[in-house]
């Protein structure tokens, strides 16, 4: 009897060979870019979109070329924070053209292929059951395209933020193998801070990517009248000890500010009228830790 | 061995008929639904490609509820980059004597166009002021990553 290594070849479909091509096109678009930093949390709600969306403007207004990759395919709301929802992205020689906010940071995301902004993330099958068994993998395939077949042009930094969940920065290491950093966000409650610190030791022991540091997001709310900064009931945790605790970098505390939600919901630049505020000087604040990170 | 043929799918199954070269004998794979859609995610294509995978090929195909175009066709296919006239104004508007190395100037052009004028004078009023006569890649650094820009 044969056994699968006795088979020459595999009928000429030549799977490996088109697996290795896909590993090499990614390869190749990402060899104009300098950087690729992921921004993760081990818990959802914590404002990880909203921290990519302002880091990447930050990054931009100290003159970097900057792209976001929407990671999360099931919720992806980075390009209605960018402004770019409606845009319609365009085949290109060189592939597709990523639609490009008004501070011209260039975005990839689900959302500028889905008909209705609420639909659910469904993928053609003969039937949905049992989809446990392919799913991921076709969301992985999804990413790769986003990221793979987007004419980023040269950057400086790609921002991948990822979706909420620890496990999820280990498939993008496999798919990523040269990523810069991760930057990990978490909100004041100890709830979220567990699960966070699952996020760092899957970052630093599993995925071996660098934390470049540790944001913590909402950690006080500034009061739109006179704007004074007040922790919030819930604000127990304690970020900075945790990233001690850790060994990782603490990059800053960002307020929970209306104006940055406001910002985030309707595709506006929240740096160009609100840089001076307490929340937009902390990201410039966290935005220089990570740009001497990526640069030193 | 080599592929004869593929048949399906038929609700969501495949017949995947293989022959031996030489012989002739015929053998087959046949998938499940859950196998073929295995198969499907990894984005490769049973019996090989013909050319190479279109851009966003699954997205573009396989996304249920998507856009009616997804993508739109360029109408300037062949144009590498759609700044350069930005880029030309730019320049057109003149460093005042500023010279800017090649690696300088490379730099100053992946700069989104937004953004790339102020860049510019923000760079040329750091030589200013300390003094310099030219803008090569060490001054960008240092605008870059001290000044805060």
């Amino acid at each position: 009897m044969k056994t699968y290594h006795d088979i020459a070849s595999d009928g000429g479909s030549d799977v490996i060979g088109q697996v290795t091509a896909q590993r090499a096109r990614l390869e190749d678009r990402l060899s104009l870019v300098d950087h690729v930093v992921a921004v993760m949390s081990g818990k959802g709600g914590v404002g990880k979109s909203t921290i990519t969306f302002v880091l990447a403007e930050a990054l931009a207004e100290r003159a970097w070329c900057v792209g976001i990759v929407d990671a999360d395919i099931n919720g992806p709301s980075i390009a209605q924070m960018t402004g770019v929802r409606t845009h319609v992205p365009v085949l290109t020689p060189g592939g597709v053209m990523p639609p490009e906010n008004r501070e011209g940071i260039r975005v990839m995301s689900m959302d500028l292929f889905l008909a209705q902004e609420a639909a659910p993330v469904l993928w053609e099958a003969s039937t949905q059951d049992e989809a446990y068994t392919w799913r991921p993998m076709v969301e992985m395939g999804a990413l790769r395209e986003l990221i793979a077949d987007t004419e980023w042009g040269p950057l400086d930094v790609l921002l991948v933020d990822l979706p909420p969940g620890a496990d999820r920065l280990p498939n993008l290491a496999s798919l990523l193998p040269r990523l810069s950093g991760v930057v990990v966000v978490t909100g004041p409650t100890s709830v979220s801070q567990v699960a966070v610190e699952r996020s760092i030791g899957m970052a630093s022991r599993v995925a071996r990517v660098p934390v470049i540091g540790l944001v913590e997001n909402m950690s006080a709310y500034i009061c739109p009248a006179c704007g004074a900064a007040e922790l919030l009931d819930s604000n127990v945790g304690d970020a900075e000890a945790l990233a001690t605790r850790h060994g990782v970098p603490f990059l800053g505390h960002v307020p929970f500010d209306r104006n940055l939600a406001l910002a985030a919901d309707t595709g506006e630049p929240f740096l160009e009228r609100y840089a001076g505020s307490m929340a937009g000087r902390a990201i410039i604040d966290i935005s220089r830790k990570v740009a001497r990170f990526l640069t030193r | 061995m080599s592929l004869r043929e593929a048949r399906g799918p038929f609700e969501g199954t495949m017949s995947i008929v293989f022959a031996c070269t030489s012989c002739g004998h015929s053998t087959a794979m046949l998938t499940n639904k859950a196998e073929t859609q295995m198969v499907r995610s990894l984005g490769v294509a049973i019996g090989g490609r013909t050319k190479e995978a279109a851009p966003m090929e699954m997205l573009r195909s396989r996304l249920q509820g998507r856009r009616e175009t997804p993508i739109a066709e360029s109408a300037r296919m062949g144009s590498k980059c759609p700044f350069t006239g930005v880029v030309a104004q730019a320049f057109a508007g003149g460093g005042q004597g500023m010279q800017w190395s090649e690696g300088a100037t490379a730099r100053l052009n992946r700069i989104p166009a937004f953004v790339r004028p102020s860049v510019q004078r923000s760079v040329e009023d750091y030589a200013r002021r300390n003094g310099l006569t030219e803008i090569n890649t060490s001054v960008m650094d240092a605008v870059k990553g001290n000044l805060g820009m």
